[in-house]
């Protein structure tokens, strides 16, 4: 056994939402993101912990429910697994499910790798009166230590880190069951071909039977000449036998299997109802939309009356300290205005995430996946291409990576497309500022009407290139749904928090240099500082752009500059606006000093401008990610012309029938 | 015997056979549904796509897939 410096490598390897994550932050202190539907996880994760003076390193990985490769997840823990770094494999099993999850336990066993049984969610089974024969169990599973955990209650992690350490030099048994007498004889065969070409192999056993399955990726790894052994693919005999002995060992060690029914079908019921399903869907997000922008908007009133204060303070300071009137001008209507504006939206994203988190930490968003299955199938995508585009309210970059779980790298793509219409977190300032400026009482619902309209483009996207695409996909949709259950204070405090930090990490940085940026391209022209920022160099350039946004009503070159600035993160239009028109040296409200340049700028320019906030090129970020998840520069910069042909056209549109009644 | 888009809900039924694309049909063998293995029918949607109870687990499966698997009734005795 190899000796690692810096200590030894653990994987924690197990089905879909069976709390490998949780079961991780517990051990490690770490804040990764945690839900309750399959597929929150899709990459793997390192952490460290240290116990009886050794040094462990923690893998988190994609849950998967085979040691096939059809997703990539599933290749992404494979190849975990397999890698010869690893030293114990972490078997998570959400004991509330047994029978399923012992299917991937089987197969681990077969890899003769150390492994210990984490047997999550006990609590769930003492609260169903379920009860595991805990001595039988490992009896039958190879004499693995089992040690039952809850990863929620953080219940039995000593036992589990000491079972990790003491069983690292363990040798697992390869065969834990045997298979039919003619699967066997062919296994021991391959067993003496693979041992005669690759001597120090140590899984040979489990690479036999992936060789008897046909596993594209074994027999291009091992080329080994099999086919007079293998005449055909074995794999259906092998899993049914596998859920043979799993049948058995559930005959022998779970009692009490179904004596409570949970609630969750009575909860189904109703929110997957065939007609009531889609109803509930779209009350449940009106629901947190309207919360986000009534009780976010009360809030946020409150932090502007105390941003204004400080304005004053530090303006009156500076003039004290006799400091120069461009710094002052710099840090009151520069950083603060655009800094401290961004600050001001806090309440609003944070309501959203609370809000968000509750619908991922429930179990509702695998239901939301069947919900929609009828119309997404409609525009040629499964149910489950709706996850990636809820996961977009909260932000892109998640989301397009979450695009992961579809089945073909087209549908995939057809997704990323259209997720960043989805309104993100990051534009909700946008329509709260402007909703705010010029539609009073109907805000909130102007701001709502913004996500409506996008979820709506996404939708007609998504059907015009289902018509333009000739091979027709089928409806394969295929998802687990768990249990519903009560959201767990912890998950959703870090899922808020890191959105929170994100956010105020993203206002420290990103937003905190687009301002200074912006403000000196809006106060240095050709002849060095100037008094009027329409003399500035940005000003130039945007002067030139301008005219082309007429159609839409935004041919005003500060709207180029923060459309511009906006690319950075789209936070920045509003600190861009502000900047460019805040004028608190001279006690003016912003809508008094847009109104100041532009008298006719009105209700219907600031519904076009939403629209083409809501539309327009994704931020950086998300760009980037498109690029790495779509592996195509080329499909990148289509998406990007495309999102920019469709802000401008919808942006038109809206400004034209609007100019018609505001 | 029937397809799954054809049972009745909430009766349970045994999977006989599964018509589909080899890479669909590994998936959900190795998610436990395989011949034999009982099923019941939780809620069906116009558009095809179901909740079905399996294992002990509830699955979501589209339209393409339940129209595909066939199964029968069990008959009790």
């Amino acid at each position: 056994m190899r000796e690692h410096a810096n200590g030894f490598h653990v994987a924690f390897v197990g089905n879909p939402n069976c709390g490998k994550t949780t079961l991780f932050n517990a051990i490690t202190g770490s804040k990764l993101k945690v839900a309750n539907w399959p597929g929150v996880t899709v990459e793997k994760k390192e952490g460290t912990v240290e116990f009886e003076n050794e040094k462990l390193i923690l893998i988190d990985t994609p849950g998967i429910y085979s040691l096939s490769t059809y997703t990539i997840e599933e290749k992404v823990t494979r190849n975990c697994v397999l890698d010869d770094d690893i030293e114990v494999i972490v078997n998570v099993v959400d004991a509330s499910n047994l029978e399923r999850n012992l299917y991937l336990t089987l197969q681990l066993l077969e890899l003769g790798k150390p492994i210990v049984m984490a047997l999550n969610m006990m609590d769930v089974i003492e609260e169903r009166g379920m009860e595991i024969d805990l001595h039988r169990l490992p009896e039958m599973l190879c004499d693995i230590p089992i040690v039952p955990v809850s990863a929620i209650k953080k219940r039995g992690l000593d036992i589990l880190l000491h079972a990790i350490i003491h069983h690292k030099e363990a040798v697992t048994l390869g065969q834990v069951f045997s298979y039919s007498e003619e699967l066997e004889d062919k296994i021991s065969k391959l067993e003496v071909i693979m041992a005669a070409k690759y001597p120090n192999h140590s899984s040979a056993r489990w690479h036999s039977i992936k060789l008897l399955e046909d596993d594209e990726e074994v027999s291009e790894e091992h080329p080994v000449d099999v086919s007079r052994i293998v005449d055909r693919s074995y794999s259906r005999q092998i899993i049914q036998a596998k859920y043979g002995y799993v049948e058995e060992v559930i005959r022998e060690c779970l009692f009490n299997k179904s004596s409570k029914e949970a609630r969750t079908d009575k909860i189904d019921a109703v929110l997957t109802h065939p007609l009531f399903g889609v109803p509930c869907f779209l009350i449940i997000m009106a629901l947190v939309f309207l919360l986000t922008f009534t009780l976010g908007d009360w809030i946020k009133g409150f932090l502007e009356i105390f941003l204004e204060w400080f304005q004053g303070v530090v303006g009156n300071l500076l003039t004290f300290l006799n400091a120069a009137e461009w710094l002052k001008g710099l840090i009151v209507d520069g950083i603060i205005a655009g800094v401290g504006g961004i600050l001001t939206f806090l309440p609003n994203i944070i309501i959203l995430f609370i809000a968000l988190a509750i619908l991922e930490d429930s179990g509702y968003m695998s239901r939301v996946a069947y919900v929609m299955d009828g119309i997404m199938s409609k525009l040629g995508l499964s149910g489950k291409a709706f996850l990636p585009m809820v996961l977009g309210f909260g932000c892109t970059v998640p989301a397009v990576m979450a695009t992961r779980a579809l089945e073909t790298p087209k549908d995939r793509r057809r997704t990323m497309l259209v997720t960043p219409f989805m309104s993100c977190s990051a534009r909700l300032p946008i329509y709260v500022l402007f909703s705010g400026l010029f539609f009073g009482k109907f805000a909130a619902l102007v701001s709502f009407s913004m996500y409506v309209l996008g979820i709506l483009i996404a939708l007609l996207t998504a059907f015009i290139t289902n018509l333009l695409d000739r091979e027709k996909g089928k409806n394969n949709l295929l998802i687990e749904l768990p249990e519903y259950k009560r959201p767990n204070l912890r998950s959703i405090r870090v899922y808020v928090w890191n959105k929170v930090k994100d956010y105020l990490t993203k206002a420290g940085t990103t937003i905190f240099i687009a301002s200074i940026v912006v403000w000196f391209a809006l106060n240095i022209g050709p002849k060095g500082f100037v008094n009027e920022p329409v003399e500035s160099f940005a000003a130039y350039l945007a002067r030139f752009i301008a005219p082309v946004l007429k159609p839409c009503g935004l041919n005003m070159w500060e709207v180029v500059v923060a459309l511009f600035a906006g690319v950075s993160a789209k936070e920045v239009v509003v600190t861009s606006f502000t900047v460019l028109f805040s004028d608190a040296v001279n006690n003016m409200s912003l809508l008094e000093s847009i109104q100041a340049v532009y008298p006719s700028f009105g209700g219907a320019n600031a519904l076009s401008l939403m629209v083409f906030c809501l539309l327009y090129t994704p931020c950086l970020a998300t760009i980037a990610t498109i690029k790495k998840e779509s592996e195509s520069l080329k499909f990148t910069i289509f998406a990007m012309i495309f999102q920019v042909a469709t802000a401008f056209a919808f942006s038109a549109l809206v400004y034209n029938i609007a100019r018609l009644y505001i | 015997m029937i397809s799954l888009w054809e049972v009745e809900i909430k009766k349970e039924y045994t999977v006989e056979r599964i018509l589909l694309e080899n890479n669909i049909s590994r998936r959900l063998e190795a998610l436990g549904i395989n011949e034999g293995t009982p099923i019941v029918a939780l809620t069906r949607k116009r558009s095809g796509a179901m909740i079905v109870k399996i294992r002990g687990t509830r699955l979501a499966l589209g339209r393409h897939i339940t129209s595909n698997i066939e199964v029968k009734e069990v008959i009790a005795v």
